[in-house]
């Protein structure tokens, strides 16, 4: 048992914070939902950071921490699916990807060169052309949103495949979920410590340090169990770090609006580029219910 | 990083695994009940001897007091196997975990030779007199008070849901020698002493577990003060954080969850919420599980955990309570005797959010000095 990381990996994340210094701040007049960013999509595919998963000394755990750093960005881009399922598939697979589960709109769909089609428990691979899909601009999530315009052709993956994808989609999701936990977290800890009511910063009154001590709690066992299934890849541990994700989520979500108050419903402050990316991925792979089964097939012998 | 045991700790835990297969008795799960009984303090003094005499009972302690300087992970490993056997080793536990330490780090030379080597051989029982009808979480205001008469302190007051006090042979006793936070001492007392009474609270987590003890006019010699005066509040920090994640609550719960599952699916009942309460239930026992291998991983490698373990043992309270809640809603009658270990967990499991620093006082620590938010001027 060691729990930090090695000298290839903690070179890999001294990379990654110093590319994600970058893209810390959100442009001021942005006030729209899905803060979409090419630059950080094109240097991380300049810098191979896309492949780190399959270079022995670091590994898928190299890729979902990358991933958490990157999640705490306001900026999105495809990056988890891309850094931590893409390499677990033996077929050379052009990214971006994107995901249509159940015919329903997607992450990343209308640019994506990759989509994984989740029909039940059939999963499949397709490649559309533009005009097979289009963006859904006004969506509420902070992802750019898509949908398909016309039936694709798929490539059913046979089910030890399918199973694999959907481990490591399982394990992309809950990597994600612990940097937008954790960035929106820090964002309200910041923003209690400094706004002030009946004389005294928020961050005094008892009532409200719970709850983010309590969410504290959670976002650190979504990191360590999102850390533990890219370590083993085990479609156990990966459904359980997704279920604990999605179900951290659901009170992250609430409280850290909840406690920015008025100022958290506006486009001004950053927060719904963390919580809107996190309300897009708490429906993924069946839910907290989808997870719950593979949870009860893998761990309760 | 590497998230599996190795060869040596595998083994390791196998190890105990057998002893503690060997060793415990067929009716192990009717002692079990009722963590501080009389029965399972009778039975954990010949446990623990047996278990030194197999160089089990503290072997991450110094080789001059009875260990074998094993690492953190050995000493983790240990407990967790013991915690999920059900505590065969009673309230020696608190000895184990942070009692011996902290005499190894502050005591005289006539206070280890006298406390360490017993513990070390199993034969002695311990309680904590922190807690006052009126000092719960508030600990510093505690007002049992030691007055120096010569070379011996007169100590008056009194001490409540004190574990184990009943059957215990030395009390690690917190007195007040001046006022304030700084103005507490810490004395070694044994329990024989002349003024000191026991009286049994009844309570849910069974018989024997919960006391008041008196204190009158008991005279206590200055040799059995450990530290200075004044010095117990900065100890007592260090015992603490040993004690907030010195018990892997995680594993029996852990174990719990497992063995519900498998009556429910026995009976065709695992199914619809179940799956989702157990599952939900599992990944937080997970979450806890990690989170206290980060922080033992932090003391395997001499870096000091800090407020991480207030995080560690929240995420225990946290999957502690879930797995409880889903054994009361699923099978009823473990709480009703059938179910014996599920009752023991279920007794254990009452206590995790209270015992050693309630979970509110956690979540404080977790916001003042994990989060840096501001606190109020005191």
């Amino acid at each position: 048992m060691d729990l930090s990381l090695n000298e290839d990996q903690l070179a890999v994340e001294g990379a990654i914070e110093k590319l994600a210094e970058q893209f810390g701040s959100s442009p001021v007049d942005f006030h729209g939902f899905a803060l979409v960013s090419d630059d950080l999509d094109r240097e991380l595919e300049e810098g191979g950071y896309f492949d780190i998963a399959t270079i022995p000394e670091m590994g898928a755990l190299s890729a979902a921490v990358s991933v958490e750093r990157l999640a705490r960005l306001p900026y999105t881009a495809e990056v988890a699916l891309s850094m931590l399922v893409r390499p677990h598939l033996d077929m050379e697979l052009p990214r971006p990807f994107g995901v249509i589960e159940q015919g329903r709109p997607g992450r990343f769909v209308a640019t994506a060169k990759t989509l994984i089609i989740i029909d039940d428990d059939k999963v499949g691979i397709a490649h559309p052309t533009a005009d097979q899909v289009e963006a859904i601009p006004d969506s509420l999530f902070a992802y750019p949103m898509g949908r398909l315009t016309e039936s694709l052709e798929v490539k059913y993956l046979p089910d030890d495949v399918a199973s694999t994808v959907k481990t490591w989609m399982r394990v992309a999701l809950a990597a994600e979920m612990a940097g937008l936990m954790q960035a929106a977290l820090d964002s309200i800890v910041e923003h209690v410590s400094v706004r002030k009511q009946f004389g005294r910063p928020l961050g005094v009154f008892q009532a409200l340090r719970h709850r983010l001590a309590e969410c504290a709690v959670l976002t650190g066992g979504v990191r360590w169990l999102a850390l533990k299934a890219a370590w083993s890849g085990d479609a156990g541990d990966a459904a359980l770090a997704a279920l604990h994700a999605q179900d951290s989520a659901t009170r992250l979500v609430y409280d850290m609006h909840q406690l920015s108050g008025a100022m958290g419903m506006t486009l001004e402050m950053d927060l719904h580029l963390w919580t809107y990316r996190m309300k897009a991925l708490m429906s993924e792979l069946g839910g907290r219910g989808g997870q719950a089964q593979v949870v009860a097939a893998a761990c309760f012998e | 990083m590497n998230f599996d045991w190795n060869t040596e700790q595998k083994a390791y835990r196998e190890s105990i695994r057998t002893f503690i297969r060997e060793t415990l008795p067929e009716n192990w799960e009717h002692i079990a009940h009722g963590p501080a009984s009389r029965e399972q303090t009778a039975f954990a003094r010949d446990f623990c001897g047996k278990l030194s005499q197999a160089g089990l009972l503290v072997p991450h302690w110094p080789t001059e007091w009875g260990g074998r300087a094993a690492d953190p992970w050995e000493a983790f490993i240990l407990a967790e196997e013991m915690w999920m056997a059900g505590e065969p080793r009673g309230g020696q536990y608190m000895n184990v975990n942070w009692i011996g330490p902290i005499l190894m780090l502050f005591g005289t030379e006539l206070q280890k030779q006298t406390h360490i080597l017993p513990m070390a051989r199993g034969e002695t029982l311990w309680c904590q007199g922190f807690s006052e009808p009126e000092s719960g979480s508030d600990l510093a205001s505690l007002r049992t008070r030691a007055v120096k008469d010569g070379d011996s302190y007169k100590i008056n007051g009194q001490k409540i849901w004190t574990s184990y006090a009943g059957d215990a042979d030395t009390c690690f006793l917190l007195a007040r020698t001046s006022e304030g936070k700084n103005g507490i001492s810490i004395f070694l007392v044994p329990m024989n002493t002349p003024g000191i009474t026991v009286r049994d609270i009844p309570s849910i987590i069974g018989e024997g577990d919960i006391h008041e003890v008196f204190f009158d006019d008991v005279e206590v010699h200055e040799k059995w003060r450990l530290g200075e005066e004044g010095q117990a509040w900065e100890i007592i920090g260090q015992v603490l954080s040993l004690e907030r994640v010195g018990i892997p609550r995680f594993s029996l719960a852990s174990k719990t969850l497992r063995d519900t599952v498998a009556l429910l699916k026995q009976e065709g009942r695992f199914i619809g919420a179940a799956v989702d309460q157990a599952a939900k239930a599992h990944a937080a026992c997970e979450a806890a599980r990690w989170y206290s291998y980060f922080i033992i991983d932090k003391r395997a490698k001499n870096i000091q955990a800090g407020p991480e373990a207030s995080v560690g043992r929240f995420s225990t309270v946290i999957c502690e309570r879930l797995v409880s809640e889903f054994v009361v809603e699923h099978v009823p009658e473990a709480i009703s005797g059938v179910h014996p270990m599920l009752l023991a967990h279920h007794q254990r499991g009452i206590v995790a959010g209270i015992a050693s620093g309630a979970a509110e006082i956690q979540l404080n620590i977790i916001a003042t000095q994990f989060l840096e938010l501001p606190r109020e001027a005191r």
